[in-house]
């Protein structure tokens, strides 16, 4: 079909998002995709989760931390915000997400705001608690392996072994 | 804006973790309100330098009945600067807003817990501030949250009417937890809050804090009384 003229062309808005997981999440674009659904379903509704649209449109997850774009109708960003902010877990694993701005354009949206993020992490041994265990040290904040789960922490609270 | 925390072993991440991710978030202070049962070990001051965020000592009683509480308020109250009570039962929650050492009545309409109109206008005498707990709009679903937010909402119309003070937290436990300012004034506008109701929430555990330590100064000796700089004498 012969594409819509420009002025009925919708205007979207691009949420540039920023996730984190626990270093053994690992989480694809099309779990991604159906929590952002499910949470825009839950909380605007059918009706309101049409208007904003959700759909993503970048998405990346490496070791723990990750990004993405979604896409939304101009007008409906606070509502899709709101919706984001809902997902707590995905496929199980539980994840931070913050909405770190918004862009008119995919391009924009990556170079602003996504990205100054640093991928290094090394995994040391550190002393948490008395006991030495195995943590994943990324830009001064470490998760800690204890037996059955993670712990986070920074640079302050562990001595180095 | 401040978010009260619960950080390891209360929660999954140490007082640090949170304050650092609430830094990157854009908050000003996080207020580490640990169950009483689960204290955690930190160096506000240091933690504080390093991130740049305000570190706040709190505390959460948590009691079966008024008696205990009681006990707690007062083994708690000197030490530290925020004290909140769980409240989630009616006999706590009475016990709480008719208490002025207690700060925060935290999560009352958790459990069999209610507020009527006889509590809030208690917890306007008393300063005590009434918690809208935002963690089961963020982290449930279905029936559950349904309920969670119709009992929000019912203690929004109660806490508007009679103005009674109100702080406003999602009760994070872990890093992952937190969600940023204006993640959360967007969803109080869809449950039904106003942005600047839900920003107010988040201020207050601020002015509660400083107006806390103030109190808790050597240079306060009672309201209207403090000891100033005229006093010395050569």
């Amino acid at each position: 079909m012969k594409h819509l003229p420009k002025h009925l062309q919708p205007r979207w808005r691009y949420l540039a998002i920023e996730l984190e997981g626990w270093p053994d999440a690992s989480i694809d674009r099309r779990a991604f995709q159906r929590e952002c659904w499910y949470a825009g379903q839950n909380l605007l509704g059918d009706p309101g989760s049409a208007a904003a649209d959700l759909t993503v449109v970048r998405f990346e997850f490496e070791e723990g931390v990750g990004s993405a774009i979604v896409r939304v109708h101009r007008g409906e960003t606070e509502p899709a915000r709101a919706a984001i902010a809902c997902i707590d877990e995905i496929d199980g694993s539980p994840v931070g997400i913050r909405i770190c701005g918004i862009s008119g354009t995919i391009r924009a949206g990556e170079e602003n705001y996504l990205g100054r993020r640093r991928q290094e992490f090394e995994e040391r041994n550190v002393v948490f608690g008395n006991e030495e265990r195995v943590a994943v040290v990324r830009d001064g904040s470490a998760d800690v392996r204890l037996d059955d789960a993670f712990a986070g922490a920074t640079d302050l609270d562990y001595n180095l072994a | 804006m401040y978010e009260a925390v619960h950080a390891h072993p209360d929660g999954q991440s140490t007082v640090a973790r949170l304050a650092k991710t609430a830094a990157d978030y854009g908050y000003e202070g996080v207020v580490v309100r640990n169950h009483s049962s689960a204290r955690a070990e930190y160096e506000p001051d240091e933690i504080s330098a390093e991130y740049g965020i305000d570190v706040v000592e709190g505390v959460e009683i948590r009691a079966d009945n008024p008696e205990q509480a009681s006990g707690s308020v007062g083994n708690y109250r000197p030490s530290h600067t925020i004290v909140a009570l769980e409240g989630g039962s009616n006999a706590l929650n009475r016990f709480a807003v008719e208490q002025p050492k207690i700060d925060v009545l935290a999560g009352p309409m958790a459990g069999s817990g209610d507020v009527n109109h006889v509590l809030a206008k208690a917890a306007v005498e008393n300063g005590v501030r009434i918690e809208f707990d935002l963690s089961g709009v963020l982290r449930t679903s279905g029936g559950r949250r349904v309920r969670t937010i119709q009992s929000l909402r019912k203690l929004g119309e109660i806490v508007d009417y009679y103005d009674a003070p109100h702080v406003v937290s999602a009760d994070p436990t872990s890093h992952l937890e937190l969600r940023a300012p204006r993640e959360l004034k967007a969803l109080g506008e869809e449950i039904g809050f106003s942005s600047e109701f839900v920003e107010d929430g988040l201020a207050e555990w601020g002015r509660l804090a400083e107006r806390n330590r103030h109190v808790q100064s050597e240079s306060f000796i009672e309201p209207g009384v403090e000891r100033g700089r005229y006093e010395e004498e050569s």
